[in-house]
């Protein structure tokens, strides 16, 4: 029970955190303002979460999802957010259980064909669960004429989506590891 | 408790993999500006960023970008090319 509320807290405010970042830098940084699609940071919180505490980190990842646009800037989009933040938690439960299937089972050791301890493999979790929210997201959103304020929900904005999960994911990676790493190292030493 | 920090730990394992093959754990504050800006510059133009743009976007002076730009190449984290369309443009590329 400590463990769930350990890791719950910890999906929560990372997942929280990473909206407010790409919020901030989306609507205030000049050159990259409007252009939050193309770095959408929380995707990392999604993979991150589920990849290294598992099916249980969900739930306070999707309450993560409502918060941003509920309560910290409410009124930003038009339409309910409660499923296609659903389906955007589960891209990354997808993607594992896709992988899954193909042989591809997750562990923790170098002989484990999806091991969590090497970057690469992290990276083609991401990179199909990308895919999986862009595409199952916006077919959603098609299906029930949704659209986000000044776009339109076409071919377009499902790339716009995949390659914002992904690179997006990819900074805080590079982030996390640049901030981190060091900082580790150095106490270590 | 002991899962969860196992969990991070390995989390962190993945990251440390992540830097170690990024190589530059070395580089000053500037340094990282420019590499971060040539990152973002990389999302809308695949064939490399010219130093303009990276003047422009990381917000330091064009003899600072210059200097890290010949350090980080040098290092083998970026490389310079001569842009087709202007012969007296060079384009970064990351190294891949």
């Amino acid at each position: 029970m400590k463990n769930f509320l350990t890791l719950s807290v910890t999906s929560f405010v990372f997942s929280t955190v990473l909206w407010v970042l790409w919020h901030f830098v989306d609507t205030h940084v000049l050159f990259l303002a409007g252009k939050g699609g193309f770095f959408y940071l929380p995707h990392a919180a999604r993979v991150l979460c589920v990849v290294y505490f598992g099916y249980r980190a969900i739930p306070a990842l999707y309450l993560g999802e409502l918060v941003g646009p509920y309560v910290l800037d409410p009124g930003i989009y038009s339409f309910s957010l409660f499923i296609p933040s659903l389906i955007s938690v589960m891209s990354v439960p997808f993607a594992l259980t896709m992988l899954n299937s193909l042989g591809f089972t997750l562990g923790q050791t170098r002989s484990s064909p999806l091991n969590r301890r090497n970057y690469k493999h992290i990276l083609l979790i991401t990179f199909i669960s990308a895919g999986f929210n862009a595409l199952l997201v916006n077919l959603y959103m098609s299906r029930n004429n949704l659209s986000f304020p000044n776009a339109i929900t076409d071919i377009e904005q499902v790339y716009r989506f995949f390659v914002g999960d992904f690179l997006g994911t990819v900074f805080v990676f590079i982030f996390l590891a640049m901030l981190l790493i060091p900082v580790l190292r150095q106490a270590r030493n | 408790m002991k899962e969860f920090y196992k969990n991070i730990g390995d989390a962190l394992a993945m990251l440390d993999g992540l830097e170690q093959d990024l190589n530059i754990r070395h580089l000053t504050p500037n340094e990282l500006k420019v590499f971060y800006t040539i990152i973002i510059r990389a999302a809308y133009n695949e064939h490399g960023s010219n130093i303009t743009d990276i003047v422009e976007n990381s917000g330091m002076s064009r003899s600072t970008v210059y200097k890290t730009l010949k350090k980080l190449s040098t290092e083998g984290i970026i490389q310079l090319h001569q842009s087709e369309e202007d012969g007296r443009e060079s384009l970064v590329v990351l190294n891949s």
